[in-house]
């Protein structure tokens, strides 16, 4: 592997203050300062996740565009990426390549998502990953830098740039970095990643498109179904202001919120089937909110923010205090699907 | 197989750099005003009569 | 202390594409329309088949509509394309 040389030009800059503004001048950077991705840290990614950097992670299909292990190592080293970050960014991103998850669509869109990354599994500790305070914020390096990675990336390998083709018109905050961890030891309930079908033992990524977060208050109670109507009403507002259409939704549920939920037995099913009943409007209230002019004929017609219960993704993270949560509304609709893939268990498979 | 691809004026930039990736700078589209979506129908013939004098231009030999 | 730094993108321009020979008219031809289905688009398509017939003589539109306005046009109307003499899509707004 040491063999087999680089691709990627390379340029020769005085300093770290000259090669940021190469990188700032280039439109290759999300705005903020990068680190100088040399060959010796971009072999550093490759070797830890023992890829080739001829590697192909998969082609974009609307660009036609291959992406290597090496190009994405650049990106990963420029985001901050320590070598153990490399192959779950690397895992992200083949996710984010499958069809299903509609890549092209949802970072040319005017609606502005950003790319949401939830990792479980041991890998998890290896990194330092905090799942507690700050969960959706600024919680530890590895989160921060994997989550800006995949932008990078996405600037600089599909030219997903501001006023090029990205065209969001508002965007979020998340399209820095938008990456937590599920407080695997803290919760009764199974993790994300084995909800959706990877054996407990593998470490995973879930990738979606997603809004930003909408928090939620509720320490008023400690009945389930009173917790869980209050993400439902976060859900129902969503439908009615942004966008009614079912798809995947993420919830975050922190310590304080989560602990009477489990106490009263209900498992990350139960919340689903109730949120699946729950979280539904009604077309005719679209005019309550301004819509009036589309609701036609089918003001009777029932929207569900869930296609099914297993349209949610319900995430356990967040501080132990604060009797709050949060919902992750998608992009848009059920035309986007989230992805979930287990890391270094397909080393080489195909694109 | 002539063809035009009809986009806002608020979207050439897009398509320009989409065309360039693709292959094809310098492919020419039929622009017309925005938004569509909040468009009364008087606007939408408007729109349509400039596209229509457009694909002369684009889809018939000069 | 020089530090030697390496592109981020991928460096492609991708192979070029040729234009489409163009018609001399467009008289008794059929035109496909691929729609992407969003708010105004069959407003604005039925205006525009009107238009098309009445000052470009095409004979027929067919009016096809993607399944997923964020992806390109889905396999099967790809597929038909060869049956018509000229496509307009939209609207890209």
């Amino acid at each position: 592997m040491n063999q087999v040389a680089l691709v990627s030009k390379s340029f020769e800059v005085d300093d770290f203050a000259a090669a940021q503004e190469l990188y700032h001048a280039n439109g290759w950077t999300d705005g903020l300062p990068v680190v100088p991705p040399t060959e010796t840290a971009v072999r550093a990614c490759l070797e830890w996740a023992l890829m080739p950097p001829d590697q192909l992670l998969g082609i974009e299909p609307v660009r036609e565009q291959p992406i290597t292990a090496e190009k994405l190592a650049v990106n990963a080293v420029m985001a901050g990426c320590l070598p153990m970050h490399f192959p779950i960014v690397a895992t992200a991103w083949q996710a984010m390549m499958k069809e299903e998850f509609l890549l092209h669509g949802i970072t040319s869109s005017t609606g502005g998502c950003a790319v949401l990354v939830v990792i479980n599994g041991p890998v998890r500790h290896e990194i330092g990953a905090n799942a507690t305070f700050n969960a959706l914020g600024n919680s530890d390096r590895a989160t921060a830098v994997i989550g800006r990675a995949l932008r990078l990336g996405l600037i600089n390998l599909l030219d997903v740039r501001s006023g090029g083709i990205d065209r969001s018109t508002l965007g979020h905050p998340g399209k820095f970095s938008y990456c937590l961890t599920e407080d695997e030891e803290d919760t009764t309930w199974q993790s994300l990643s084995v909800v959706r079908g990877i054996p407990s033992d593998a470490s995973a990524v879930t990738v979606m498109a997603a809004m930003a977060p909408r928090q939620i208050m509720n320490e008023w109670t400690t009945d389930p179904r009173e917790i869980l109507e209050t993400f439902a009403a976060e859900m129902r507002a969503n439908q009615l202001n942004y966008s009614i259409y079912g798809g995947n939704y993420v919830i975050v549920i922190p310590k304080q919120l989560r602990e009477p939920i489990e106490r009263a037995g209900w498992s990350k099913r139960d919340v689903a089937e109730f949120l699946f009943e729950r979280a539904r409007v009604r077309r005719g209230d679209w005019a309550s909110v301004g819509k009036g002019s589309v609701v036609r004929d089918r003001a009777d017609k029932i929207h569900t923010a869930l296609g099914s219960p297993d349209d949610l993704l319900v995430v356990a993270a967040g501080g132990p205090a604060g009797g709050f949560g949060a919902v992750i509304p998608p992009w848009m609709g059920s035309k986007t699907r989230a992805v979930t893939a287990a890391i270094g268990v397909c080393v080489d498979c195909e694109p | 197989m002539p063809a035009i691809a009809v986009m806002t004026e608020r979207f050439v930039s897009a398509a320009e750099l989409m065309g360039r990736a693709l292959g094809m700078p310098g492919y020419e589209f039929a622009v017309i005003g925005h938004p569509i979506s909040s468009a009364s129908p008087e606007q939408l013939a408007d729109y349509a009569s400039r596209v229509v004098e457009q694909a002369r231009r684009l889809l018939l030999r000069p | 202390m020089t530090i030697r730094v390496l592109d981020p993108t991928h460096e492609k321009s991708a192979a070029g594409l040729k234009l489409a020979p163009r018609h001399r008219s467009l008289a008794g031809q059929t035109i496909g329309f691929i729609s992407n289905g969003k708010e105004g688009t069959k407003g604005f398509f039925t205006e525009l088949e009107r238009g098309l017939r009445e000052q470009l003589g095409v004979a027929k539109v067919v009016w096809r509509t993607k399944s997923n306005y964020s992806a390109p046009a889905d396999t099967h109307i790809a597929d038909e394309i060869k049956r018509w003499q000229a496509v307009i899509t939209g609207v890209g707004d």
